[in-house]
């Protein structure tokens, strides 16, 4: 489902003459299944978000390959990339980035919009995801009148509404209080149990560590360990 | 993302900051209307003339002046074998041509006290009906000394009198079936002068010329009886010769009787309009000078047409500030949703999608500009044709010509003016718009943050 091959990454910092090479990932190799639920996870500056971003397509890496769903999409160009994403990739952050002129409602609508849907198949999708994450009665609430679980909630909807084969989440419980971060990571395991959905989470939590089919730990921008939960086998 | 999404979503951004978007559409606004205005300047003027020029006339007319080179003895007179010419033409419907008594012959017409001295002409009457001559009482003349007068012959057959002071007084009865005389002369071998007075019945009246400042005085003869009169005088076209000058060789065998008649007045008529520009060509080419109000109206419309041209350009200038304003709008938008425009490309928004929002966002300030500055450019036109006139005799004293337009705004200005405007405003979108597409996703969410 995903796969990283040889990949380099470094930032250069600076303007032209005093500029400094900054190598964040090393070498890093893996590959995940469809319908796994792989958490990375790693002390903070090591590369974890690079990681991500490369996966997202939001930068591109130094060197090596990418696929998604077997196709490389290391050089597609910014215009291939935005429409791979919005048929494949459903994203959570950890600030939620929620468009705050716009209500809970439009928010998740909002891929559905961009995908180009009618507007019933709209209408209804948005419904259900709002049923789904429980907040039907908040539909007409703007990000800044929800609680941070709630946004998160109103969040993994607009993730969600397009039923991508792959959720990406960056620490996707930092904002949330324990109780709250309990009912996401539940709620998770239902997504790929029910949906054959595969995820792919950043965190530095234990708990939600735990929650992977395995772990990836990052070194030094390096992969350096690789820990299976036999439990959820 | 479907068409009909994009406008919906402009209009929400468009909410959110209606004092600004208000502001530059309305900037947009005066900069069409003032472009229009100015513009409607030119195509009002040039309408009043074109429609003055074209009072009464007959557009299809090709008027020839002469030859371009003309032979030594007919002057610039033309003859038959020019009619003929003329008439073999394709496209030509009529040929009308007049022959006028010489000035020389000063011949006068009379009935009872009262006396005219009109102008003598032949006119060629099937011609004349198929280019629609009308009488205004009468018929057309059918023998020889049944003559045609003008509509304003009889207002100026007048009983002489001795005291210029006193008011002439015009002949007041019928004239159709009066008897006239007319008058004409010659020297004899001995110098003496003689007279001939020749009978002439009135049957028709001519109808009123379409210029009421022009008055037609003039009496139509037979063609018989102006070959009379040149029988009489041995010269064409009735010429006088006095005694006392001395004429040379040349000018001398130019006025013998040959049994040609020379034309003075030749109009050639085409079917329509539109073959008055290739005919004129054609005859000109064959050296024969002529002229059309068409061919006038091409000029003045020429003129016309650079004149507008720049006041276009003037009025273009308006629109380009008021571009300026809409640069700044599309730009600080663009700032102000940079975050969530970040978002969006987060989640697969396509950068061909971000920018054609933008750009739509500009093109609707420009839309609406170009609509309120049109609406408030027609009442403002409407205004100032009702209003000019009004001021322009209560500052000068002086009424201002009738039917002069001021201020016209035909279709294609409004076209013209719309195109521009909306034009203008895609343009100045265009950066913000290209800025827009290349915000930065992850500096937008600051998601390491
Ligand atoms: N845009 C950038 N330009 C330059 N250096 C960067 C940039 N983004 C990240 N880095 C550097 O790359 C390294 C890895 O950053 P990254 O954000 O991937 O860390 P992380 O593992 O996500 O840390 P955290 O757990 O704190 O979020 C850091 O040293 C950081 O300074
Ligand atoms: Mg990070």
């Amino acid at each position: 489902m995903i796969q990283m091959k040889q990949i380099n990454h470094q930032f250069i910092i600076g303007k032209k003459k005093r500029k400094t090479i900054v190598p964040v990932l090393e070498n890093v190799n893996f590959q995940i299944k469809q319908g796994e639920i792989v958490t990375i996870v790693g002390k903070s500056g090591s590369g974890k978000s690079t990681l991500l971003n490369l996966l997202s397509g939001y930068i591109r890496p130094t060197n090596g390959e990418i696929f998604i769903k077997d196709q490389n999409v290391t050089k597609l160009s910014e215009g291939d990339w935005a429409d791979f994403r919005i048929q494949n990739l459903g994203f959570i952050f950890q600030s939620f980035q929620l468009i705050p002129s716009m209500t809970a409602y439009q928010n998740i609508e909002l891929p559905l919009i961009l995908k180009g849907a009618s507007n019933i198949a709209r209408k209804q999708q948005a419904l259900d995801m709002l049923e789904m994450v429980g907040l039907s009665d908040h539909a007409d609430y703007y990000p800044n009148e929800l609680s941070g679980g709630q946004q998160q909630r109103v969040s993994i909807a607009r993730a969600l509404v397009v039923k991508p084969p792959i959720i990406l989440a960056d620490e996707p419980t930092g904002s949330l209080d324990s109780e709250n971060e309990q009912e996401l990571l539940n709620f998770i395991q239902k997504l790929n149990r029910d949906l054959n959905i595969t995820f792919l989470i950043i965190t530095h939590d234990d708990q939600v560590a735990a929650i992977g089919h395995r772990t990836l730990l990052i070194k030094d921008g390096k992969l350096q360990e690789e820990k299976v939960h036999e439990v959820h086998r | 993302m479907k068409f009909i999404d994009k406008i919906r979503f402009v209009r929400q951004n468009m909410k959110k900051n209606r004092m600004r978007v208000f502001m530059t559409v309305l900037a947009t606004a005066i900069g069409c209307a003032f472009l229009i205005m100015l513009a409607s300047v030119g195509f009002g003027l040039q309408k009043s003339i074109i429609t003055d020029l074209t009072e009464g006339k007959v557009l299809n007319e090709i008027y020839i002046h002469g030859k371009e080179d003309p032979g030594p003895e007919n002057k610039s007179y033309m003859s038959d074998k020019d009619i003929e010419y003329f008439e073999s033409i394709d496209n030509v419907k009529a040929v009308t041509r007049l022959q006028y008594l010489h000035y020389s012959q000063e011949a006068v017409v009379s009935i009872e006290d009262y006396q005219i001295q009109p102008r003598v002409a032949v006119s060629y009457f099937p011609a004349e009906v198929e280019m629609g001559m009308e009488l205004s009482e009468g018929r057309l003349p059918s023998t020889d000394n049944e003559v045609l007068v003008g509509y304003n012959f009889k207002e100026y057959l007048e009983k002489p009198s001795e005291d210029a002071n006193e008011p002439k007084v015009s002949y007041e009865d019928e004239l159709i079936g009066q008897n006239l005389q007319l008058k004409i002369r010659k020297f004899d071998q001995t110098g003496n002068i003689e007279y001939k007075t020749i009978p002439l019945k009135v049957v028709g009246i001519k109808e009123k010329l379409a210029n009421e400042f022009d008055k037609d005085t003039n009496i139509t003869i037979s063609d018989a009886l102006f070959q009379q009169i040149e029988e009489f005088t041995q010269t064409k076209k009735g010429e006088v010769l006095f005694q006392e000058i001395e004429y040379e060789e040349d000018y001398l065998d130019g006025v013998q009787l040959n049994g040609e008649r020379l034309y003075d007045r030749v109009s050639v008529y085409t079917q329509n309009v539109e073959q008055v520009k290739g005919v004129s060509e054609e005859i000109r080419e064959k050296g024969y000078i002529n002229t059309s109000v068409t061919d006038q109206i091409q000029e003045i419309n020429t003129l016309f047409l650079v004149m507008k041209i720049g006041l276009i350009f003037v009025g273009t200038i308006a629109l380009i500030i008021a571009s300026i304003g809409i640069f700044n709008t599309m730009t600080m938008a663009v700032t102000e949703r940079s975050s969530d425009i970040g978002i969006m490309k987060a989640i697969g928004a396509h950068p061909s999608t971000i920018r054609q929002i933008f750009l739509i966002e500009s093109s609707y300030i420009g839309i609406l500009g170009a609509l309120i500055g049109t609406v408030s450019a027609f009442v403002l036109s409407k205004a100032v044709n009702i209003g000019l006139p009004f001021l322009i005799e209560t500052m000068s004293e002086e009424s201002s010509p009738e039917g002069l337009m001021f201020s016209y705004i035909p279709l294609s200005l409004v076209v013209i003016s719309a195109s521009i405007s909306i034009l203008v405003a895609v343009f100045s979108g265009w950066r913000p718009a290209k800025k827009a597409t290349s915000v930065d996703v992850l500096k937008a969410m600051r998601r390491d943050l």
